[in-house]
């Protein structure tokens, strides 16, 4: 990808770039449309239900018919609404999301761009989501939704700390910021890969991931009992398919970022299976992970908001910093 | 002067650099506070971009994390918890736009002139094309400027100690 960039940018090129973001967009949609179908199966066989069965073979078409429910439905904006700012801000909140999936290598030559500061470039623009949903609370001019935007901005604020020091022990590891070294210099062991090593951050970083990816047991911003629907009440139609996109997109990021810095990437957990293809190895932590953040959606109930802003300064963040200093100090007994 | 390599670079360049302009002159014409923040916040993607073109990236996405993400936050709190009325336009002052638009041109001539007068040496050693400038960087700030890197620390801590006062001071 860096070689055609520095080329001169010929038709074909730019045909090149744009039919593999097509690529990607094509798979991420899939992804969307069947990880909610899924999602809504798996909480139904969780509390007993059956969950989707009517539309196609065993429901494998709800997502679908979903989806093009809310592209024909009628696009509102309300009258007081700030109208530049409403429009903006489902495809402010959908481009970042979309973005940082660009540094996710797949495997060892599956990867879309391999930049020196993958994580970073990941932090940074995910950052910029919180200022979409933000816009998109303050424009519809609803107080509800300000509620919820202002609610979903504290909390993806305060857990975005822990979640970056979380990693700074892999980072101290791996001695690199680009994932596609950071997955790879994890062994062909199980045990070699940074979840066992790194426990502490491990689990940091995912209770701070779920809470930025505002999913239960942190979904507060949109906690329908008592916000209606957060920062997303007066959309409909395709805009709000936007942010439910975004949501799910940053499902599949947070997803795979998990496997890369902390489950080996495309590693087979022993090195008698390097036969299978790292591809179906990564699919498959990829998907316990996504399974992961349905079955605790299920089975858990949402905290409170004085709960949650504890939770993350008083709890998180001293524990991931404790992190960093006992790697810092495991690293300079041990390793060097 | 116009034969230029119409690489992917230069299209990125271009777009940056409208991404810039236009962010700074909107950020000045908008009437409303959270509009000006927004285009404020285009500009700061536009440098980050710069950055990115100068093979800085560790600063573009620092600056990305920091500026579009941080502090374009932060005044977009700061401006939802107060007022938001559009300005009344103010009346026309014609004495004071001339000085002020005189005042302005003069401001770009300096910086203009200046910028094209400097020489920018070049760095006794260069970084080899793809080095980790990440890991330059921090070796640098570690080593050779670790002290205002720790003074940078401390004021940090300050300011820090002091908001907490000042929150602590209001709850009472």
């Amino acid at each position: 990808m860096g070689a055609w960039l520095e080329e001169t940018l010929t038709w074909g090129n730019a045909l090149l770039f744009f039919l593999w973001g097509v690529i990607l967009l094509a798979i991420v949609l899939g992804f969307v449309t069947y990880a909610i179908f899924f999602e809504r199966k798996v909480i139904g066989w969780m509390q007993y239900r059956i969950g989707p069965n009517r539309v196609g073979p065993w429901g494998l078409l709800q997502s679908v018919a979903d989806i093009a429910k809310l592209l024909i439905k009628e696009d509102t904006i309300p009258r007081k609404a700030d109208r530049v700012l409403f429009i903006l801000a489902p495809a402010l909140a959908y481009v970042p999301a979309f973005a940082v999936l660009a540094v996710i290598p797949y495997t060892q030559n599956l990867y879309f761009a391999d930049i020196n500061v993958g994580l970073l470039y990941y932090v940074a623009l995910s950052g910029i989501s919180t200022i979409a949903i933000v816009l998109g609370g303050w424009a519809s001019n609803n107080k509800y939704a300000l509620l919820g935007g202002m609610r979903s901005a504290a909390q993806m604020i305060s857990y975005e700390v822990p979640l970056v020091i979380s990693v700074v022990g892999v980072i101290m590891m791996s001695g690199t910021l680009n994932l596609r070294s950071i997955a790879d210099q994890q062994g062909d062991w199980f045990w070699q890969w940074n979840f066992i090593p790194q426990i502490i951050g491990f689990v940091v970083f995912v209770i701070a991931a779920v809470s930025e990816l505002n999913r239960t047991p942190f979904d507060l911003p949109e906690a329908e009992s008592e916000l209606v629907a957060g920062y997303h009440v007066e959309y409909s139609g395709f805009r709000f398919a936007f942010f439910m996109l975004t949501e799910y997109v940053y499902v599949y990021a947070i997803a795979a970022l998990t496997t890369v810095l902390f489950l080996g990437g495309w590693h087979a957990p022993f090195p008698f299976l390097t036969w299978v293809p790292g591809i179906i190895w990564f699919l498959l932590k990829f998907s316990f992970i996504v399974f992961f953040l349905f079955w605790i959606r299920a089975t858990l109930p949402r905290i409170r908001v004085d709960q949650l802003m504890g939770l993350g300064w008083k709890v998180l963040l001293p524990v991931s910093i404790l992190n960093v200093f006992l790697t810092a100090v495991y690293l300079e007994l041990f390793v060097k | 002067m116009f034969n230029f390599n119409f690489s992917g670079e230069f299209v990125a360049f271009f777009v940056f650099a409208v991404m810039i302009i236009s962010g700074a002159v909107l950020m000045v014409s908008f009437a409303k506070v959270v509009h000006m923040v927004v285009s404020l916040a285009a500009v700061f993607i536009g440098v980050a971009g710069m950055f990115v073109l100068l093979e800085a990236e560790f600063l573009a996405f620092v600056q990305v994390l920091i500026y579009a993400g941080a502090v374009s936050i932060l005044m977009i709190f700061g401006i939802m918890m107060t007022k938001h009325q559009e300005a009344d336009a103010e009346q026309a002052k014609p004495l004071h736009e001339t000085l002020t638009a005189i005042g302005a041109l003069a401001l770009f001539g300096i910086l203009f002139y200046a910028i094209r007068q400097s020489d920018f040496p070049e760095p006794e050693q260069a970084l080899a094309q793809g080095t980790d400038n990440t890991m330059e960087i921090g070796k640098l700030l570690f080593t050779q400027y670790v002290i205002p890197f720790e003074l940078v620390s401390v004021l940090l801590t300050v300011a820090f100690i002091g908001a907490i006062v000042l929150a602590k001071k209001e709850a009472e």
